[in-house]
């Protein structure tokens, strides 16, 4: 018979957290994201890969992810940007001046839609949450940003672990304004 | 035909109005529901042919909105149109009665391939 020498070696293997950047790269993010775009947005329209720097405007919508990884999918954009993406959703349905509703419901599910795939990708069983809309949440260390310009305009996937600024917001309701 | 249409979002309904349209079933009666409640009520007011619903939605979710029409005793024709297509929630959609689950972001032909048999 062997002793078995607890060295927690095991133990502290599998409770150490899991990171995002270990669970998903950029370039499967970038392959979700347009997937969504080509489906939803239009055939001819590309994200491209690269940084191109938000305006003080920006919106975010997001939505979270609970499981064995847990934190948010994060959305990002100018509000100009936000208002052309929702337009492109409604198409002929668009009315002429678009209401915060429209642009909140439009971005919502632009993160409902890339969340839900991503959430696919990383190990389950896990839950997704309804999309939220508001002042962009600040990332902490377990992220993984995605910089894409689309139309010319930037636009930002953020996958941030929940040790981060989100449970921050959720305790400071102003900075989540409209909730969908 | 008539085809109930059920998510929290107005944007997602009208792009599963428009893809049913851009797919070939143009000439059916939508009507929309904006939950799983909402979906609940209007499958006995309505009496809809077909339900596209929505997994997650407030009030009531499309899996507990299923779950209750065939407690109810209804069979109505019931498929999800959702963002999340994992095998877990297929079996799960499944099991409770769904006939299909098509997962966002979807195409024509992805709703061709998965009504063709449900539309007439």
């Amino acid at each position: 018979m062997t002793d078995f020498q607890d060295t927690g070696e095991r133990r502290r293997t599998s409770d150490a957290p899991l990171l995002i950047t270990e669970l998903i790269d950029e370039e499967t993010v970038q392959s979700i994201a347009q997937e969504a775009w080509s489906a939803l947005i239009g055939d001819d329209e590309f994200l491209v890969p690269l940084p191109g720097g938000l305006p003080e405007d920006a919106v975010s919508s997001w939505v979270e992810v609970v499981g064995p990884w847990t934190g948010a999918v994060v959305l990002t954009c100018g509000r100009a940007t936000a208002e052309e993406l929702s337009r492109c959703l409604l198409a002929e349905h668009a009315p002429p001046v678009l209401d915060a509703e429209d642009v909140a419901d439009g971005m919502g599910e632009l993160a409902n839609v890339v969340g839900g795939n991503v959430k696919a990708v990383l190990p389950g069983p896990s839950v997704l949450g309804l999309p939220e809309v508001g002042a962009a949440p600040e990332a902490g260390v377990d992220a993984l940003r995605v910089d894409l310009l689309w139309r010319g305009q930037s636009l930002t996937i953020t996958v941030q672990g929940s040790a981060g600024a989100l449970t921050d917001q959720q305790n400071n309701p102003q900075k989540n304004e409209v909730p969908l | 035909m008539k085809i109930l249409v059920a998510d929290d979002s107005r944007v997602m309904r009208q792009i599963v109005i428009r893809t049913l349209r851009q797919a070939g079933y143009d000439d059916h009666d939508i009507v929309e529901a904006e939950d799983g409640a909402d979906a609940l009520a209007k499958v006995g007011s309505e009496k809809p042919d077909l339900v596209l619903s929505d997994w997650n939605m407030p009030n009531m979710t499309g899996i507990e909105c299923l779950q209750a029409l065939r407690a109810s005793g209804s069979a109505v024709p019931f498929g999800f149109v959702t963002s999340e297509g994992s095998p877990d929630m297929r079996e799960k959609a499944a099991s409770a009665g769904a006939l299909f689950l098509i997962a966002k972001p979807f195409t024509e032909d992805t709703f061709k391939e998965h009504l063709d048999g449900v539309i007439a």
